[in-house]
């Protein structure tokens, strides 16, 4: 399955991670598995793509990186949703629904599968 | 795991921050590729390969040291409420300034609405109707400004009624400064004007602010609401 364009990728990475920090938080590598495989593969995010977007969201207040002890017994750097981040959930949501809508009146997309 | 962090600290280079979030970043990513490389030999991949093919996965390790370094120390130069409500209600402020004084150029006079109580001071209402009709395009334009900049619906009608609420700031603020002149009229050689004239915010004073309040503020409000209600609601979506 081909992947999808760098630039469409990370318009939806925000929503992707604080969707998924929503449930829990979780660390880098985990954040990158879970889309994965949430997205059948569709989505992927490796350390290039993936890390300087949470440093982003970071700055704007919208997750917040702290050093956890994992199950492993190491430490790893864990994202928790900030309530500025749970803001930004349904604004978002709306807005990429809006967009979908859009794109299937203009170029007939239709959902996949 | 030092090993990790040397191969990464190798191909990243310097990020230019300060060291202990240099150090946290890079422990981070080599955690990652630790991982990476972990779930590839699962897969049956020897280790060696397994760690090269996880940092083969950054295809511009330049560019992720850019990236990295741009999103540490990126400085919006306009943040969000800036861009969508102070901009678009300083523009409306400056509007209806612009008006009010292009009216009283071209001779358009207010008209006074004078009030006899039996008072000394005779308060009145003042209504400029040329002015207050062109607050309805400034409302309009200002909505549309924030709206056009991604503002949300109370940023639009915030930005809108800017210039209302700017009055009413100074209403607010008038009483504060004239207690301050007031009091400083004490050390004033010409104190009698201070004795003939005692501070008090009963009677004249409460019914002037009224006046103002409505003059200013409460009149000029329900234009510039006019203009921006088209521009208040979200747009329909398209069945």
């Amino acid at each position: 399955m081909s992947g999808i364009d760098a630039k469409i990728k990370r318009g939806s990475g925000e929503l992707a991670i604080l969707a998924l920090l929503d449930r829990e938080p979780l660390h880098g590598y985990e954040i990158s598995k879970r889309i994965a495989q949430a997205s059948g593969g569709i989505l992927q995010f490796n350390l290039a793509s993936l890390y300087p977007l949470l440093y982003r969201m970071e700055k704007r207040g919208w997750v917040n990186g702290k050093w956890e002890e994992a199950p492993s017994g190491r430490k790893r750097r864990y994202y928790h949703l900030t309530p500025k981040g749970r803001k930004q959930l349904a604004p978002l949501r709306e807005e990429w629904s809006r967009f979908f809508q859009a794109l299937r009146l203009v170029a007939g997309v239709a959902p996949a599968g | 795991m030092t090993h990790h962090r040397e191969l990464i600290r190798a191909r990243l280079g310097k990020l230019g921050l300060r060291p202990h979030r240099e150090g946290e970043i890079v422990r981070e990513l080599s955690d990652h590729l630790e991982d990476n490389a972990a779930a590839l030999e699962a897969r049956g991949i020897a280790p060696e390969e397994a760690v090269r093919k996880a940092l083969d996965s950054v295809p511009d390790w330049p560019a992720l040291r850019n990236e990295i370094f741009l999103a540490e120390t990126e400085e919006e130069s306009m943040n969000y409420r800036t861009k969508v409500l102070w901009l678009p209600a300083l523009g409306a402020l400056a509007l209806s300034s612009v008006l009010l004084a292009l009216f009283q150029f071209l001779g358009l006079v207010p008209r006074f609405i004078w009030m006899t109580s039996g008072m000394s001071m005779e308060p009145y209402f003042t209504v400029y109707a040329p002015w207050l009709v062109g607050l309805i395009g400034v409302g309009a334009v200002a909505a549309l400004w924030s709206k056009r900049v991604g503002g949300g619906a109370i940023h639009r009608l915030l930005a809108a009624l800017a210039p209302a609420i700017g009055f009413l700031g100074v209403l607010l603020i008038s009483p504060v400064i004239t207690i301050f002149i007031y009091e400083l009229l004490r050390f004033y050689p010409g104190a009698a004007a201070h004795r003939r004239f005692p501070l008090s915010f009963h009677g004249p004073f409460l019914a002037g602010m009224a006046v103002l309040l409505m003059s200013w503020v409460l009149l000029p409000a329900l234009p510039l609401l006019i203009g921006a209600v088209p521009f208040l609601r979200k747009p329909q979506a398209q069945s």
